[in-house]
């Protein structure tokens, strides 16, 4: 942890819990494993060992299987809450990804 | 006419002859897979036949997101899917299409999702759904304890839940043991819980999990695949604090299995971590062998530890084996089910899907009929 510098309220609030009972109070999250998470998973970048080889072949391949959990909604437009049509009719991300359009904050 | 009548009857009796595709002197059961594909289909393959046999529709979901866990009956009648962005459950009857069972997780101000965990239950009278709910407040978003939302298979097209059982968050998976007795949930530790009432009966540790000098393992287990074997396996990787920075044994990679029937845990270390692991799968023939998949495709013996592996064309999220433990089939992410020899590891087959949607993240579940 003497690694990590908080930057928001929650993670403040983490910090300071005197206990790990007292952390699990700290709701961040409503899933870890899933949906707009707040995860460091490398994935786009590199890979869990910080190399290339293990990242997804090809990246359509994993394309929809990041946007549609919400997975890195950083990289990817979330179809979960956010942009919900962003991928609407766009069924083979190896076929269709050069119709796909970036998004922009509302 | 005489043998083609009788066989046409027994075919009838075990419900063969509603797909249609199946010859009528074929009474031996045949092995068929059923998964989902964006942007809201369920389809049932023959899988010696490599052959899309049904192909159905799930109805008002959203287009623009794909189906994720798929359930089927143990009877191969029909299958169970979250979608609609994880807002609904659907039961699909998969010889006619017909929805015959929809629940809907949201509802008022409050949103509640499904993120994977759901299992029905060994007499295929209960769905267990886990739900994650929050209250769209006016000024903010109030997120809610987490619970699993019990239902009755024949509740119809509008159903609430029989109950609701308490459950701590991070829950990636839901399964029902082999007698009904105990619904295991995978959350920080795999817990098991008591159906009825919810009770944390006991568990199996991961966060708690001391063994040497091993730190906390990390998995990721959203796909459920032990329909032949009652036997839960996952990969997992553990990193060793005994051992010096930069030294690869350091973070090793393993299988994890529980047996759904005997309550029991059996894990093996097979190798340095370096490869990307997702899902896996037990052999119902060979039980030693687990087959893994991502970009590439692995076969561990659990026993000895022994590993072989080969690049796939693509990455996939999942994997099944035939019930006579020959074939494996490799699914998920894009439009296509590879099929390998389970043996030699080498490329057999090709099936692709309706329309050439992906299938993202949703099950790839096999039956016999």
């Amino acid at each position: 942890m003497n690694r990590l510098k908080p930057l928001n309220r929650k993670a403040h609030q983490i910090e300071a819990a005197p206990n790990e009972e007292a952390v699990e109070k700290v709701v961040a999250m409503t899933a870890a494993v899933a949906g707009c998470s707040t995860t460091f998973d490398p994935g786009w970048e590199l890979d869990p060992f910080l190399g290339v080889a293990g990242l997804c072949q090809p990246m359509e391949a994993d394309l929809y299987g990041c946007s549609d959990p919400c997975w890195w909604p950083a990289q990817v437009p979330d179809t979960l809450h956010n942009y919900p049509d962003w991928n609407t009719g766009k069924d083979d991300a190896a076929r269709d990804w050069n119709t796909l359009q970036s998004v922009f904050p509302k | 006419m005489k043998i083609k009548t009788t066989a046409a009857a027994l075919a009838a009796s075990f419900g063969v002859a509603l797909f249609g595709a199946l010859p009528a002197t074929a009474l031996a059961a045949k092995d068929y897979l059923v998964t989902a594909a964006r942007p809201n289909l369920v389809f049932v393959m023959d899988a010696k036949e490599r052959k899309v046999v049904k192909t159905h529709t799930i109805p008002n979901t959203s287009m623009g997101n794909s189906p994720i866990t798929l359930v089927h009956s143990r009877d191969g009648k029909t299958a169970y899917v979250i979608h609609n962005r994880w807002e609904t459950v659907s039961g699909i009857d998969l010889d006619s299409g017909k929805e015959v069972f929809r629940a809907e997780l949201s509802g008022g101000d409050i949103r509640g999702k499904s993120p994977f965990p759901m299992d029905l239950s060994p007499d295929g009278k209960e769905l267990a759904v886990y739900v994650n709910p929050t209250q769209l407040l006016p000024g903010e978003y109030k997120v809610l304890d987490p619970y699993i939302a019990i239902y009755r298979t024949d509740a119809g097209t509008d159903a609430e839940p029989a109950r609701k059982l308490k459950v701590p968050r991070r829950v990636s998976t839901l399964a029902w043991s082999a007698k009904g007795d105990t619904l295991y949930a995978f959350s920080w530790d795999m817990l098991k819980l008591d159906p009825q009432t919810g009770a944390v009966k006991g568990k199996h540790p991961w966060r708690s999990w001391k063994n040497g000098e091993q730190g906390e393992p990390d998995t990721l287990a959203i796909w459920p695949q032990w329909e032949q074997t009652n036997v839960f396996a996952t990969p997992y990787y553990v990193a060793y604090a005994n051992k010096p920075e930069g030294d690869p044994s350091a973070l090793r990679a393993g299988i994890w299995t529980l047996d759904l029937e005997k309550d029991t845990v059996h894990f093996k270390e097979f190798e340095n971590a370096g490869v990307v692991l997702f899902s896996s799968v037990v052999n119902p023939v060979r039980r030693d062998e687990t087959y893994t998949v991502y970009t590439q495709l692995t076969k561990v013996n659990t026993k000895t530890g022994r590993m072989d592996r080969v690049d796939l064309d693509h990455t996939y999220y999942n994997v099944n084996v035939s019930s006579d433990g020959k074939e494996l089939y490799i699914g998920g992410t894009q439009g296509d089910i590879a099929v390998y020899d389970s043996a030699t590891l080498k490329r057999i087959g090709n099936i692709r899907t309706p329309g050439g949607g992906d299938q993202v993240l949703t099950s790839l579940r096999i039956f016999q009929r």
